[in-house]
C-alpha cells in the first residue's frame, strides 16, 4: 500500500519554487555579460586564420611599449589608492570620532559629489587648470608670480588629481565603516594602562582599522585600473590598458589585441573581487 | 567622548589639525564642482574663471544645439528602459537572496552584483561583438541591455538590503489568513520594500544616465547618449556649454539625493555604499 498525497497539482507548482525567482537575473547575466567577456577572451587567442595562437599575451608581455602600458596603469591606479588612503584616514577619523552635530554634513557632502557625473567633474578640473582658469587667472593677475599663463594640459598630476576626487569618498566610506565598528573601550584601556592618544592611535586604533583600509583600497584600486573618461580628456599623456582599448579599438582597429588587453584588465579585476570578497567574509565572521 | 582629551589644555590641537585639514579636503572635493556651476552662468564666449559677468545664455545654447537635446532624449529613454528591465529581473531575485540561507544564495549574490567590479570599458568593448553577433549591434535595444547589465546591481542591492532587514512575521501572518503567494507579494511584500526599490531605481537611474565607457561603443546618430555628445563636443571645442549641462544635470542629481533621503534615509545608503 502507498500512501498517496493530492500530488498532482504539485507539478505546475514545482515551477513555482521559490529559488526559481532568481532565474531570470542569472540567465540575463549569463547570456549578456559572462558569455561576451569568454568570448572575448576567445578572440584574443584566434589569429587571423582562425588558428590558436598566444601571440599577442606574449607581445603584451615582453614588448617594452606593451609592459610600459600595464605597468604604467598598475602604477598609476596604484599611486591613485595610496594617496586616497593617506587623504581618506583622517577624515574618516574626524568623521567617526569628532565631527559630532557635523557628522550629517559631512556625509552629504561626501555623497554629494558621487552623484555628479564624471563629465562634470573632469571638466571641473580643466576650468581650473585653463589657459584662462583659476589658477593661472591667479598666478599671473593676483599673484603676478608669472608672465604668461602656464600650460597644464599635459600634467599627469592632474589627472592623477581628478581620479584621487572621484575615488577618495569610496576609501572615506569604507574606513569609517570600521572605524564606527571598534569597541571604544579598547581604545580607553590603551589610556587607562598609560598609552598616550598617539600610542592608542597607532597601536590600537589603526591596526583595527586596517580592514577597512583594506576594502577601501581593493575598491579604489579596481575602479582606478578601469578608469577611462577621466584619462581619456585629462590624460596628460599617461598610456593605460583602457586608453589604449579604446584607441585600438577607434584608430587601430586591432581587435585581437584590445581584447587580449581587455582580458588583462578582467583578470585584474576578478583579483580584486576575489581578494575583496575574502576580506569580507573574514570580517563577517 | 567629546570631552576627551580637552581636559586643563584650553585647546585640543589634534582636533585643530584634523578639522583644519577636513576643511581643506572639502575644498578639494567641492571647487573642482563649483568651478563648473559658476561657469554655467558666464557671460563670456570662453571659459575663463572668474567670470566677467553674469547670464543664462549657455543654457538656451545647450537647447539649440539639437544633437544635445537628441543625446538628451536617447539618455533620458535608456535610463527608464535599463531600470524598468533592472527592476523586473531584480526585485524577484532579491525575493528569495534576501531570505535564503543557503550556501549557493550567497554565492548567486556575488554574481549578480559582480558586473559592478568589471572594467565597464570591458564589459563595452565585449558586447558590441556579441551583440553585433547576435544582430542587435549598434541599436537602442543594445543599449538597454548593456546598460541593464550594470544598472541591475544597484536595484538588487538596495532592495535586498531593506528586504533582509523585515520580519517574516507579517508575510506569515498575510498567508494564514488565506492570501496565496502572489497576493501576499502584492499587498503585503512589496509595499514594505518598496523604498528600496525606488532608491535602487533612482542609483539606477544615474548610473545609466552617467555611462559612457559603454554607451560610446553603441554610439551613431541615433543613439548617441548625453555622455557620448559631450565627449565628442569636448574633444574639439572647449566652452561654457558643458558647464551649463553639468549643472543641469546636478540639479537633476540633487533632486534625486532629496528623495532618496526622503524615503530612504542618507545614513542606510552608506551603510549600502
Amino acid at each position: 500500500m502507498t500512501i498517496e498525497f493530492t500530488a498532482p497539482k504539485a507539478k505546475p507548482a514545482a515551477l513555482l519554487r521559490p529559488w526559481a525567482l532568481v532565474v531570470p537575473a542569472v540567465l540575463f547575466l549569463l547570456v549578456f555579460f559572462v558569455v561576451p567577456l569568454v568570448e572575448n577572451g576567445l578572440r584574443s587567442v584566434v589569429n587571423d586564420a582562425g588558428g590558436f595562437t598566444l601571440s599577442r599575451y606574449g607581445q603584451l608581455l615582453t614588448d617594452s611599449f606593451y609592459l610600459r602600458v600595464t605597468a604604467e596603469t598598475v602604477l598609476l591606479s596604484a599611486g591613485v589608492t595610496l594617496i586616497s588612503i593617506v587623504i581618506g584616514y583622517p577624515v574618516a577619523y574626524f568623521l567617526v570620532r569628532r565631527s559630532g552635530r557635523w557628522a550629517g554634513l559631512i556625509i552629504f557632502l561626501l555623497i554629494a559629489p558621487l552623484l555628479t557625473s564624471i563629465i562634470m567633474r573632469t571638466f571641473g578640473w580643466q576650468v581650473l587648470f585653463a589657459r584662462r582658469g583659476l589658477v593661472n587667472n591667479v598666478l599671473v593677475d593676483q599673484l603676478g608670480l608669472i608672465d604668461a599663463p602656464l600650460r597644464f594640459s599635459n600634467s599627469p598630476e592632474i589627472a592623477v588629481a581628478a581620479l584621487v576626487h572621484v575615488l577618495v569618498p569610496f576609501m572615506v566610506l569604507s574606513i569609517a565603516t570600521v572605524l564606527q565598528s571598534i569597541d571604544l573601550r579598547l581604545e580607553e584601556s590603551a589610556k587607562i594602562l598609560g598609552a598616550g592618544r598617539f600610542r592608542t592611535f597607532w597601536e590600537v586604533t589603526l591596526p583595527l582599522s586596517l580592514d577597512g583600509v583594506g576594502t577601501g583600497a581593493i575598491l579604489v584600486f579596481m575602479i582606478a585600473n578601469g578608469s577611462f573618461v577621466t584619462l581619456v580628456l585629462l590624460g596628460g599623456g599617461l598610456q593605460t590598458l583602457p586608453l589604449m582599448i579604446y584607441q585600438q579599438f577607434n584608430t587601430t582597429r586591432d581587435f585581437g589585441m584590445a581584447s587580449a588587453m581587455s582580458t588583462i584588465l578582467l583578470v585584474i579585476a576578478v583579483v580584486c573581487l576575489f581578494l575583496q570578497l575574502r576580506l569580507v567574509r573574514r570580517r563577517g565572521s | 567622548m567629546a570631552s576627551r582629551g580637552v581636559a586643563g589644555r584650553g585647546i585640543d590641537w589634534v582636533n585643530v589639525v584634523l578639522g583644519a585639514f577636513v576643511v581643506l579636503f572639502f575644498i578639494f572635493m567641492l571647487a573642482p564642482i563649483l568651478v563648473v556651476v559658476v561657469v554655467s552662468f558666464t557671460s563670456a564666449g570662453y571659459v575663463t574663471f572668474p567670470v566677467p559677468g553674469w547670464s543664462l545664455k549657455w543654457f538656451g545654447h545647450i537647447f539649440a544645439y539639437q544633437p544635445f537635446v537628441d543625446a538628451l532624449i536617447v539618455s533620458i529613454e535608456v535610463a527608464i528602459g535599463a531600470t524598468v528591465l533592472s527592476c523586473l529581473l531584480g526585485v524577484p531575485a532579491c525575493l528569495y537572496l534576501a531570505r535564503s540561507r543557503a550556501a549557493w544564495a550567497s554565492a548567486v549574490m556575488t554574481f549578480l552584483l559582480s558586473p559592478l567590479s568589471m572594467p565597464m570599458i570591458v564589459i563595452g568593448f565585449a558586447s558590441l561583438f556579441f551583440l553585433s553577433w547576435l544582430g542587435i549591434g549598434v541599436s537602442f535595444n543594445a543599449l538597454l541591455i548593456t546598460h541593464t547589465i550594470v544598472c541591475l546591481p544597484y536595484v538588487i542591492r538596495t532592495s535586498a538590503g531593506v528586504y533582509a532587514g523585515l520580519p517574516p512575521a507579517y508575510e506569515e501572518a498575510a498567508a494564514i489568513l488565506g492570501a496565496n503567494p502572489l497576493k501576499v507579494f502584492w499587498h503585503v511584500t512589496l509595499p514594505l520594500i518598496r523604498p528600496g526599490i525606488m532608491a535602487g531605481s533612482l542609483f539606477s537611474f544615474l548610473t545609466s544616465f552617467d555611462n559612457l565607457p559603454i554607451s560610446y561603443f553603441f554610439g551613431s546618430a541615433r543613439t548617441n547618449t548625453l555622455p557620448v555628445v559631450m565627449l565628442s563636443y569636448m574633444e574639439n571645442q572647449f566652452d561654457p556649454s558643458i558647464a551649463a549641462l553639468s549643472t543641469l544635470q546636478l540639479v537633476m542629481a540633487v533632486a534625486a539625493l532629496i528623495v532618496v533621503d526622503r524615503i530612504y534615509g542618507i545614513d542606510k545608503m552608506t551603510v549600502a555604499a
